[in-house]
């Protein structure tokens, strides 16, 4: 499967990974430009944390072996792809409890910002050709993607 | 080899998928009370009338044909009989089994108060026809009862809410969700709550319920005498496990199926995954249950080892709440608050160790803290406000890109 | 393996130089486009803000202002005013040199090559001087005057040079600006931390900033240039590469200044000089021209033949004008000089000289230019570049491109010199534009940039979209490089316009894109505007006129584009600003300035599609003026 690996001594903590993953997700059509940076309703799925040293740690789903998400699912909405490795969410199915943010060991899930209703996922941009956006978008080359064995 | 499931529920469903995948030809068959695949967590949102039955099914498409599973639903196992390796059924069928799993979860508990267990309009929460009796009654039903507070009243009276029923909530305890939540935060439930139309009425408990000639309770007295007229009432006082079928069987059962660290039951071949095992009431560990069984059921050694419970989210009308492990506060607790109008966030820590937390509001990137807290891990040495503490503090990339907690000498 | 340094150079519209640059065996700006293709998001948008030690802020759904407290409208047009200050600055320094230049030429009874201008000049000022000498001194001088006044008086010389309805609407908007200098320091202090948080009363001073640098750093630079270094006349001359000729030793020249030449390219034909060249084995210097000052040499080239060579190419032509090899030199005097040009002079033994502290570049000799020590000074910078002819010449391999750009492109448009070509009036065009012959005028004008599309690739795409809708192409800045080299200024150039448009360039024998030169030359533009507009009897946004400056590249470009906007013209850029993270300075440039100057601002990156647009919006023009 292909997975997101994250060399964090390299991340400036630009944000532009957010960035790009939030306009990867927006609801409007339009260009990084027209983003609207100041609606709630854009979120990132990435954020980049910072520990105690002020070291920046991007985190970044990992689309786990044995995903704590998905084995947490109430609902059937998270769903590990056979095909991909993905871990996938359908929005239509979540019942909105957010135990998959609950059992994330690393913290990555959260729940939409505005209605609380869906979880913030990583989707790899399926949509956009499985080609991640927050990789395209990162200045230092800190994130990129890898063929790891499934 | 043929596998024997009684349960449809999220143990039964994962012991299925666990099985499939481990012995391709064997036999799986799954027997059920239900006759939809349900999750018992939506149940509030059938009652609401946001979805319908097929709305409820966890599984994935096609599940009992892609997993080759033979589902036998709508009837009841009365009995096991290990030593014959068979289960009977209310139709009167036998069926045979190389392993059996017992995964029919529990039943709503029906406190001995007054005629409410003989009473034709009481009813528990826990399946999904429960839900759909609740409905119908609720069609005509003018005022609801619903007895006890916690996350299954709380479902109840959430979906009678969105139907517009008027409603009282009685509770014990001094506020509701008392297992999951403090004052603080169960006020912010109780303010939504009432602002939808419902009244609490706490520290109180019911304690005449009589039965009209109907059948029915048209009114029940509390402990300080007050009459709460009702149509419906809903009785949300816990569960027990569904141990009827075992009798007899000579299976060990406790508060539920005795197993050992495998799931195994004192009987050859028989295994117990989920709420039949009393050993924790929440989906997750269900399921972690039912596969962990799944494996063994195939001869593959596992064992149940993150038997970690204390956990809740909790989400009506727009509010989350993420809760973890001791929500009472100890002597020697350092009681870490951070509040504002957005969140209210709670960190229990003692000798360097978070014991608690009640996230409520804003529980972004909060998974890790069930990790800290399972684990008893000393956050002393990270120096940093303890809710600042992420996961950068324990970030590593391991094998094949992989997170991994690293927790420094701390 | 072949020697070129990477395959991953940008597109240009200029294939054969696209193809020249990928096989380069140097870094060029064009092989850093792809590595610096990851944008900032937040610095697009004009969200990130280091005004304080509190900062970098930027504005994200969970951080909607910054920790002062300013939100993105404040922060992007803050970022925006800096900019356009900045830009200012960048011209009235040119303004001003020029203002000195002629000062002081006069002063010395120095050439006045372009008395007309200078006449003309001294009537719209109320100038009364017998001597030549004596008036253009007066004229220059209250030209500085202005520029030196305090913020809080208002200059004199914009009444008199602007159109009247356009100055009314000026004053009516409080937008009259007051000394030109010190605009730029109001502008710099409002935008600076913790002033101003107003976002349209900032907008405000960058339109006024707009006009200043318009009416001075523009129309003024070219007048006064005129006058000592003479007007511009139509003729045909060849551009690109090919103007090269390595038999002499080359000067590149790049910059804004073309006062600052004054004397080193009168100085490089005297035989004496000549001699000196022929010593060291050449014919002679010759002047190659790159980015503005080149377009000024080239618009005023009739009376430079001997020394100017030509004009080789754009700003992002210059790294591929010293890989040719046949350059020896650099005279650099201001922007658009690339710091990216400093390794390649290193390593092609290209000696690199300052002629103004300004634009100092790194390995280059500082020989600043000042009129007092003009002599000395010139003769320094000769023999510093005779010196590296002769150390590099045989040890350098030439790398000519002898086929590229085209030998017939036309050039000496200004708005007296296409006046006089029609006929001294501008009837003829006029009439063509009523008839529908031509069905407006589009002021292609403005910089190169490597982003949008390529190497000049929106904009010449633009340009051959909007002839092909009969609609004839004006041109000044950078963009003109890039369109003459692309062949779209020749005769031959008719063939790709519009049936209409392609008659009338037929007939006249001109090129369907006529190029006004330098950048300066955008003040040249507005003057033809006006005197159209003049002879209708309408404001400015009532022309079917159009401005883009879809390859703007630099802050001086949005203090030009403040000027259209303040003009009220529709002004298209292909990337946007910096500003779109702000809903207020969006909604004032693209959609509320109509209301205010009668402009407004397009962003559009296709090239079709914005051509759409502004035909659309020269059509309904024409509508309003019932043609």
């Amino acid at each position: 499967m292909k997975r997101i690996i994250v060399e964090y001594e390299k991340c400036d903590g630009c944000k532009n990974c957010s960035a790009a993953c939030m306009q990867a997700h927006r609801k409007t059509a339009g260009t990084i430009y027209d983003l609207d940076l100041t609606d709630p309703e854009n979120e990132s799925r990435n954020v980049i944390l910072k520990d105690a040293k002020g070291q920046y740690k991007p985190l970044f789903c990992r689309h786990c072996d044995e995903p704590e998400c998905v084995k947490s699912c109430m609902s059937g909405a998270l769903y590990k792809d056979p095909e991909s490795g993905h871990v996938f969410y359908d929005e239509t199915r979540c019942g909105s409890c957010f135990m998959c943010v609950m059992n994330c060991p690393f913290g990555v899930l959260k729940p939409d910002t505005v209605t609380k209703t869906k979880v913030i996922k990583c989707d790899f941009c399926v949509n956009a050709g499985g080609e991640p956006s927050c990789v395209a978008s990162c200045p230092k080359k800190a994130i990129h993607v890898e063929e790891v064995q499934a | 080899m043929k596998y024997v499931i009684i349960g449809a529920g999220v143990a039964g469903i994962e012991a299925a998928k666990t099985i499939r995948q481990q012995d391709a030809s064997g036999d799986i068959v799954m027997i059920s009370q239900d006759t939809f695949v349900h999750s018992r967590c939506m149940l509030h949102k059938y009652i609401s009338g946001e979805r319908d039955e097929k709305g409820l099914d966890f599984t994935e498409r096609d599940f009992f044909d892609k997993y080759r599973v033979h589902w036998k639903k709508g009837v009841r196992v009365t009995n096991v009989f290990p030593d014959k390796k068979e289960i009977l059924l209310d139709n009167g069928q036998t069926i045979a089994y190389d392993k059996l799993l017992l995964a029919g979860g529990a039943d709503s508990f029906i406190p001995p108060v007054g005629q409410l267990r003989q009473a034709s309009n009481v009813y528990g929460l826990r399946n999904l026809p429960d839900a759909q009796a609740i409905v119908k009654e609720a069609q005509w039903a003018e005022n609801v009862l619903v007895i006890g507070s916690g996350l299954v009243g709380l479902d109840a009276a959430y979906g009678l809410l969105e139907r517009g029923k008027k409603l009282t909530v009685v509770e014990m305890a001094d506020r509701i969700l008392p297992m999951q939540l403090d004052a603080r935060a169960a006020m912010a439930y109780q303010e939504r709550f009432e602002k939808a139309g419902a009244r609490f009425v706490l520290q109180r408990k019911a304690s005449q319920a009589v039965c009209q000639p109907d059948g029915r309770i048209h009114q029940v007295i509390l402990d300080d005498g007050e009459a709460i007229p009702c149509d419906l009432i809903i009785v949300a006082a816990g569960v027990r496990s569904s141990l009827a079928c075992l009798e007899g069987s000579g299976i060990a059962c406790e508060r539920g199926v005795t197993v050992d660290a495998s799931l195994k039951t004192s009987a050859a071949d028989v295994y117990a995954a989920g709420d039949i095992t009393a050993l924790s009431g929440i989906w997750p560990n269900a399921a972690d249950q039912g596969r962990i069984a799944g494996k063994n059921m195939c001869g593959i050694a596992a064992a149940y080892t993150d038997t970690y419970a204390m956990k809740n989210t909790i989400n009506f009308f727009g509010l989350v709440t993420l809760c973890v492990g001791r929500v009472k506060e100890e002597e020697g607790d350092l009681v870490c608050i951070r509040e504002d109008q957005n969140q209210y966030k709670k960190i229990l820590l003692k000798d360097g160790r978070v014991e608690g937390i009640l996230f409520q509001g804003n529980i972004a990137n909060a998974g890790i803290w069930q990790y800290l807290i399972k684990n008893k891990i000393d956050v002393r040495g990270i120096k940093k406000d303890v809710f600042d503490i992420n996961y950068g503090d324990f970030y590593h990339v391991g094998d094949r890109g992989k997170y991994e907690w690293v927790i420094e000498s701390l | 393996m072949n020697q070129c340094y990477s395959c991953t150079t940008c597109k240009s519209a200029d294939k054969p130089l696209q193809e020249f640059i990928a096989g380069l065996p140097m870094e060029t700006s064009h092989h850093r486009v792809e590595s610096q293709s990851t944008k900032c998001a937040f610095g697009l948008q004009g969200v990130c803000c280091r005004l304080c030690a509190n900062g970098p802020c930027r504005i994200t759904p969970e951080s909607p202002r910054g920790i002062c407290g300013a939100n993105a409208d404040t922060i992007v047009v803050r970022n925006l005013l800096r900019a356009v200050a900045s830009g200012s600055g960048c011209y009235i320094h040119v303004v001003e040199n020029t203002a000195l230049n002629v000062r002081n030429t006069a002063r010395t009874k120095g050439q006045i090559k372009g008395v007309n201008t200078l006449n003309r000049l001294a009537d719209l000022f109320g100038i009364q001087e017998e001597d030549v000498h004596r008036r253009a001194e007066a004229v220059a001088d209250a030209v500085l005057r202005d520029l030196y006044l305090p913020e809080y008086e208002k200059m004199a010389l914009t009444e008199k040079l602007a159109y009247k309805p356009r100055y009314d609407k000026w004053k009516e908007l409080g937008l009259l600006p007051g000394g030109a200098k010190s605009e730029v320091f109001h502008g710099v202090v409002k935008c600076s931390t913790n002033l101003n948080s107003d976002p349209v009363n900032m907008l405000l001073d960058c339109l006024k900033l707009g006009i200043s640098t318009g009416i001075y750093g523009l129309v003024l630079t070219n007048l006064l240039n005129d006058v000592v270094l003479g007007e511009p006349q139509i003729r045909f001359a060849p551009v690109g590469l090919r103007v090269i000729d390595p038999d002499y030793i080359n000067i590149m020249i790049t910059g804004h200044q073309h006062s600052m030449f004054t004397f080193l390219q009168n100085r490089l034909t005297d035989e004496d000089v000549k001699e000196k060249a022929r010593k060291a084995g050449a014919k002679g210097f010759k002047l190659v021209g790159c980015t503005c000052v080149g377009q000024d040499l080239q618009l005023r080239g009739a009376h430079y033949t001997e020394i100017f060579d030509g004009h080789a190419g754009n700003n992002y032509t210059s790294e591929a004008i010293l890989a040719t090899g046949g350059i020896d030199a650099v005279i650099s005097e201001f922007n658009c000089t690339l710091p990216g040009i400093e390794p390649i002079c290193d390593q092609l033994m290209i000696r690199q000289i300052c002629i103004d502290n300004v634009a100092k570049k790194a390995n280059a000799q500082l020989k600043e230019f000042s009129f007092d020590n003009r002599q000395a000074v010139t003769e320094e910078i000769i023999d510093e570049i005779l010196d590296a002819y002769k150390a590099r010449r045989g040890k350098v391999s030439m790398n000519l491109m002898k086929d590229h750009g085209n030998s017939q492109t036309l050039t000496g448009v200004s708005e007296t010199s296409l006046k006089q070509f029609l006929g001294g009036t501008w009837q003829p065009l006029i009439d063509l534009i009523v008839s529908g012959d031509i069905k407006g005028v589009a002021g292609v004008v403005g910089c190169s940039n490597l982003t949008a599309g390529g190497h000049d690739v929106l904009t010449v795409d633009l340009v051959k979209e909007l002839i092909a809708r009969d609609i004839i192409v004006l041109t000044a800045g950078c963009s003109s490089g890039g369109i003459e080299n692309c062949g779209l200024m020749t005769k031959e150039a008719a063939a790709l316009a519009g049936p209409k448009l392609r008659a009338v360039c037929e007939k006249l024998g001109i090129p369907p894109v006529l190029n006004f030169g330098p950048c300066l030359a955008i003040g040249r533009l507005e003057i033809v505007a006006t005197e159209l507009a003049e002879a209708l009897h309408v404001d400015l946004p009532q022309l079917p006129l159009v401005l883009s400056a879809a390859q703007w590249l630099e802050e001086q470009a949005l203090a030009d584009g403040c000027y259209g906007l303040a003009l009220g013209l529709p002004l298209h850029l292909g990337l946007p600003p910096f500003v779109t993270g702000s809903k207020t300075a969006v909604q004032v440039l693209t959609q509320d300035m109509k209301t205010l100057t009668g402009g407004q601002v397009i962003i559009n990156g296709d090239a079709k599609e914005s051509a759409d647009i502004l035909e659309q919006l020269i059509c309904e023009k024409r509508q309003g003026l019932h043609i």
